[in-house]
């Protein structure tokens, strides 16, 4: 047998009669499968909640009498975000966006009913997920079973009575790594296995495939942030010169990293990219409607101020498709400058996951999982997109019918087939593949990540060969 | 001769020199300056940012109060044909969006310490006739990611990182003696094992607690004029006690670990589990739990709830839906006849419309606020699990960014609303024009702020239940440091 | 109820130090049994044994340290276990590692100890004056204790039990370590305070400097006091063949 296994082995034991794997790993288990069990419940509900809110909400909309179009863009439809299946790991932005859009005539708006709205203060504390217990609790744990693992070999003096036996330090130093990796692989693995059927199952059974790609994805993601941790915590033990030292080090290091770097970072985005503030944004973008709708309208009709007695009401249904087009630029300029800085923001940051595992990591998670903001975006602009198709459709329809009638505009009532004209929403979620592409800085860092601490490790073992 | 008080002050020189000669005396206290200065700035200026935008706000409120003054002098006064969209003597219209009005929250003096629940809900809201659904709904724009980051606050540094600077500067106070080999030498002196513990926390929290506490209260004095006065002194009391007290829990956590733990490395592994526990697992547990306890009722059926009553009312008032425009061609209309004016059926249909809405919504309404206050509820009751819950709530409390002050704000909005309504209904029903005299009347929203005394009790009993955790722990330390085996 | 043996046997001298059939168990451990000496004034008690027959543990009872398990100890007449300050405010130890705090210097060291030992503030120089006397160079005083070697620790140990002026010492070991003329000048001092009527009670196995310096000689054995007798009335016997026969028994 070669020696990082038997050396591994002999960890193993070690670590498994000792009592520290057994109460920081139990935590951590519990919490885990607490996280899980809980998260699954949560998704199902609302995933089917929120299903049966959106074919509701259509059949209402098939189901509206005759009346004039203009009225049923005012009722309009709701569409409602689904549940990833994968938010049972990661719920990632969830707390912090909405899930319900109404769409209606005229204005773009955002989605809805932020759970952390209807939730204390405590909430900003965290929501507990297996990806908050494996981003935030994991490296602890490492750093818990591993930080005595070269000192505390070298102050006993075993270290050097293994090197006199002909054992590299290289050699010992995979052997500790294989010992941790086995410890986390004896506690994680379980749990990803139960974590399986649940998220396969929430899956919509035409998305199982992807899912299935989506948590391995994941667990990938996680082994590899992990095993930057284990040799994060290697290397320092090696470096350190008494046990203790490595503790406290290991320990500042998991705060500043895990803890702090992410808020200063935060910070720093913040500054580097502001966003403008609710009432700004609000402001800014009506007086850009303001100014292109009069532009449009002024092109269209004449001089005039938007539906003022300049226009006669035979072209109301023209007017109303000329003022809404007119905002769709406007809008999408508005809405992406501000998703724009988001993105930004998050890619400022991103790039500190070079120095952070957890901060590439994290992005990383939530892309996998379905949770990020990408997904959030891709979801606001399709409802949009189903918004316009409605109000287009509708203008169309008053334009065709309606302006022809003069005075009586508003007496025209449009047939019920015009309603199932309109489409039901579909929203497809992007597939994993497209989740990764978006998601390459973040896989490049953690990998990178991965690949220094295991070099670092080798140079601080090098350093300290002669035990 | 015996004098314990002069063997405390003994004890705490000789500490003061050990730690200033080992250098941590100067790590800790830079690092830990560093981080509240910058959390300090940082609050600052958001508060300052929520300042100005608030000003910025009643700024604008006046400014279009002004205009819409001229606006309706020109018309009355045949200057200028009046704007159908944005004619100044119709109620319809002047209630929902001419004349701009906004209900404001304003910053508490303490606000820069703790940024709490400001950076996601709304300080203000433009208020008109319409529904609540139309504005109230709103949350401040932030990027998702960063909230869920969390933000570098000075609460933040008091709730997790201080426990960390008490842990780790004394988490050995005596293992570090007994290592070091001079605990019998020591003890061998006349002096109480109590006392030479005594003394070394008390320079570490004088050091600490001038850091963390004093010059950042200090800071905020000088810096914010709201702060001068009984009522600020108090405030900054409060603060300061709350954050006493938490540091002392640490402590006497730190004391009874070291005086039980055989070694060290053991009892700051307990202490390190200790910190996970409270300050990470439990707050987000009790999240959980009071969230699984009192869960909030269904938005999308909220969604749908509105959506269906939206229909019903355009059902209900689809002939004054359909009516025609007649009177957008047709400028006479638009001017009041004896100080009548008739408003236009379709903007009446929208006014009563709306208020159908909300008078229909207000149960369900209300059901959000029940559970939401039921939460907070389970979260006072058994936050006292953790102190790092307590003295977080407190400190958002006493900054003026904790839920409650939000809750009460759109409560009092939502009050406002009504009352916005109420100068419009009698208006628009009867077909009244508006007057210049209206324009002097138009209700203007008016900040209620919540009795001192309120305050003060919630405050206070957060203190008390941090005190009580730091005693019956100090008191466990105490009974360890009895047994404490000095051979 | 236990008397003091000075009172049950009505001798003049009070004993300093006194233990009366002291027991001390740990769990099943026996550490010691049923022990009973005393030390006077202007007596040199020299406690002998192998590691672990419970000297330190009796030196510890007299510190204050631990309780025994039965029997008691007394210093300067009062119980240890009721007036533990009061106890320690009259005897000085020096163990047998004197260890100080290493980022002071010897100086400040014996400052600390000889305030909290005393009670009373000292001025520099009588303090450097103790340093000298107990045989540190001058210049070493302000220097940091932790270039000091162990024979410069042990001076400064043996400076602080003299700033308390302490009516008894408790001395473990003392002269382990160090070389024949630091052992012998720490000699000279115990004399002159044993001259000065201190009661000093010291573990050793240094059987050379026992015989020499010692007033009497105990051995101990697995917990129990198997010897206790005047060095003057060792006569022409060596103490090691003593010493070795009581072991072997």
């Amino acid at each position: 047998m070669n020696a990082p296994l038997l050396i591994a082995r002999r960890d193993l034991t070690e670590l498994a009669r000792g009592g520290r794997l057994y109460w920081m790993g139990g935590l951590l288990l519990v919490l885990l499968v607490t996280s899980l069990a809980v998260g699954w419940q949560r998704q199902r509900e609302s995933q089917g909640e929120r299903a049966r809110a959106q074919a509701l909400d259509y059949a209402d909309w098939l189901a509206q009498p005759e009346r004039h179009p203009h009225d049923a863009a005012h009722q309009g439809m709701h569409v409602f975000k689904p549940e990833a299946a994968l938010s049972i790991v990661d719920p990632g932005i969830a707390p912090y966006v909405g899930s319900t859009l109404w769409l209606r005539a005229h204005r773009q708006t955002e989605v809805k009913f932020r759970p952390a709205q209807d939730a204390t203060g405590l909430m900003r504390f965290g929501s507990l997920s297996a990806a908050w217990v494996l981003q935030l609790l994991g490296p602890l744990l490492v750093i818990v079973l591993g930080f005595a693992a070269l000192s505390g070999e070298r102050e006993q003096g075993t270290l050097r009575q293994t090197l006199s036996l002909g054992v590299s330090m290289r050699e010992v130093l995979w052997g500790k790594a294989l010992a941790l990796a086995a410890m986390l692989a004896l506690l994680l693995v379980p749990a990803g296995l139960a974590a399986a059927p649940a998220v396969l199952l929430s899956a919509e059974p035409g998305a199982r495939a992807d899912a299935a790609l989506r948590l391995a994805g994941l667990a990938a993601a996680y082994a590899l942030y992990l095993t930057a941790f284990v040799f994060l915590v290697l290397a320092v033990s090696a470096w350190a010169t008494s046990s203790r030292l490595s503790l406290v080090c290991l320990l500042g290091l998991w705060v500043a990293l895990v803890l702090v770097l992410p808020r200063l970072l935060a910070d720093a985005s913040r500054a580097w990219v502001p966003s403008e503030s609710r009432r700004e944004f609000d402001r800014h973008l009506g007086a850009d409607l303001g100014a292109a709708t009069q532009q449009a309208w002024t092109d269209r009709f004449g001089a005039g101020k938007p539906f003022g007695s300049g226009v006669p009401l035979s072209q109301w249904g023209a007017g109303l498709r000329v003022h809404d087009q007119a905002g769709y630029g406007v809008m999408d300029r508005h809405f992406d400058a501000l998703w724009d800085s988001y993105a930004r923001q998050q890619e400022l940051q991103g790039w500190a996951g070079v120095l952070s595992p957890t901060i590439a990591v994290r992005a990383l998670s939530m892309g996998l999982a379905g949770t990020d903001f990408d997904e959030h975006r891709a979801f606001s602009t399709a409802a949009e997109a189903q918004r316009r198709l409605m109000q287009d459709l509708i203008s169309d329809d008053l334009v065709e019918h309606a302006d022809g009638h003069g005075e009586q505009h508003f007496t025209y009532r449009a047939a019920r087939e015009l309603w199932a004209r309109v489409p039901p929403f579909e929203y497809r979620p992007a597939s994993a593949e497209v989740a990764l592409g978006r998601n390459l800085q973040s896989v490049a860092l953690l990998l990178g990540a991965a690949v220094f601490w295991v070099v670092i490790a080798h140079a601080a073992v090098a350093r300290r060969s002669h035990g | 001769m015996l004098s314990p008080r002069k063997d405390l002050l003994r004890v705490v020189r000789h500490e003061l020199r050990v730690l200033a000669a080992d250098r941590s005396l100067w790590v800790v206290s830079a690092l830990l300056v560093l981080l509240c200065a910058y959390a300090l700035a940082n609050g600052l200026d958001h508060s300052r940012a929520r300042d100005r935008a608030r000003a910025d706000a009643l700024l604008e409120q006046a400014a279009a109060s002004d205009a819409l003054r001229a606006s309706w002098r020109r018309v009355m006064t045949r200057q200028e044909p009046p704007d159908p969209w944005a004619n100044p003597t119709d109620p319809s219209l002047v209630g929902s969006g001419l004349a701009t009005r906004y209900a404001t929250l304003p910053t508490a003096p303490l606000a820069p310490l703790a940024l709490g629940q400001s950076d996601m809900l709304p300080d203000s809201y433009a208020v008109t006739t319409a529904s609540r659904v139309e504005f109230m709904y709103d949350s401040e724009i932030e990027n998702p990611w960063n909230l869920l980051t969390g933000r570098f606050d000075l609460a933040f540094v008091i709730t997790y990182l201080l426990p960390l600077f008490v842990l780790g500067w004394s988490y050995n106070l005596l293992a570090s003696e007994r290592e070091q080999g001079t605990l019998r030498l020591l003890l061998s002196q006349p002096v109480r094992l109590g006392a030479v513990v005594a003394a070394k926390v008390a320079v570490r929290a004088a050091v600490l607690g001038v850091g963390c506490a004093a010059l950042p209260l200090a800071a905020l004095l000088a810096l914010g004029a709201p702060l001068r006065g009984p009522a600020g002194l108090g405030l900054l009391a409060g603060a300061g006690a709350l954050i006493a007290a938490y540091a002392l829990f640490w402590f006497a956590l730190a004391v009874l670990v070291d005086a039980l733990a055989r070694s060290s490395a053991l009892g700051a592994l307990v202490l390190v589990s200790s910190w996970v526990l409270l300050v990470l697992v439990v707050p987000v547990a009790l999240s959980l739990g009071a969230a699984l306890a009192s869960p909030a009722p269904s938005r999308a059926e909220l969604a749908t709830e509105t959506r269906t009553i939206t229909a019903q009312s355009l059902a209900r008032f689809a002939d004054e839906f359909g009516s025609d425009y007649r009177h957008v061609h047709d400028p006479e209309l638009l001017l009041p006849k004896n100080g009548r004016f008739e408003v236009p059926a379709r903007l009446r249909a929208f006014f009563r419309a709306s208020h159908e809405l909300d008078s229909r919504l207000e149960l369900a309404l209300a059901a959000f606020d029940t559970q939401l206050a039921g939460q907070q509820a389970i979260v006072d009751r058994l936050g006292v699990l953790s102190p790092a819950i307590v003295v977080h709530e407190a400190l958002a409390a006493l900054a003026g960014n904790g839920t409650s002050r939000y809750q009460q704000f759109q409560f009092q909005v939502a009050a406002f609303h009504a009352e916005w309504r109420r100068f419009f209904q009698p208006r628009i029903s009867e077909g009244l024009a508006i007057t210049e005299a209206d324009l002097d009347v138009l209700p203007r929203f008016v900040w209620v702020e919540q009795a001192p005394a309120s305050l003060a009790k919630e405050t206070l009993s957060s203190l008390l239940a941090l005190l009580a955790a730091a005693a019956l722990v100090a008191f466990a330390a105490r009974r360890a440091l009895a047994r404490y085996p000095v051979a | 109820m236990l008397m003091s043996i000075a009172a049950e046997k009505g001798t003049a001298i009070a004993p300093a130090l006194e233990a009366v059939g002291v027991s001390k168990s740990f769990g099943a451990v026996r550490a010691l049994d049923d022990v009973s000496l005393g030390v006077r004034p202007g007596e040199i008690y020299c406690l002998l044994g192998a590691n672990g027959a419970g000297k330190t543990t009796l030196i510890n009872l007299f510190l204050g340290f631990l309780e025994p398990t039965s029997g008691e100890v007394w210093v300067d007449g009062r119980r240890v276990r009721q007036d533990p300050l009061q106890c320690k405010r009259f005897v000085a130890y020096i163990p047998e590692q004197v260890m100080l705090y290493g980022v002071l210097s010897g100086y400040e060291n014996l400052r600390y100890f000889a305030e909290l030992g005393t009670g009373e503030r000292h001025a520099r120089e009588p303090l450097l004056a103790l340093l000298q006397e107990a045989g540190l160079e001058p210049k070493a005083a302000d220097q940091r204790v932790s270039t000091y070697s162990k024979g410069m620790r042990q001076k400064v140990g043996i400076a602080i039990a003299l700033a308390k002026r302490a009516r008894a010492l408790l001395l473990d070991e003392p002269t382990s370590g160090l070389d024949p003329s630091a052992a012998s000048e720490f000699s000279a001092l115990l004399e002159k305070a044993r001259a000065d009527g201190v009661a000093i009670l010291t573990t050793t196995h240094d059987l050379f400097h026992a015989q020499r310096s010692g007033t009497r000689v105990g051995i101990m054995r697995r917990g129990r006091l198997v010897a206790d007798l005047r060095t003057s009335d060792l006569g022409t016997r060596d103490l090691e063949s003593l010493y070795l026969e009581h072991m072997s028994a």
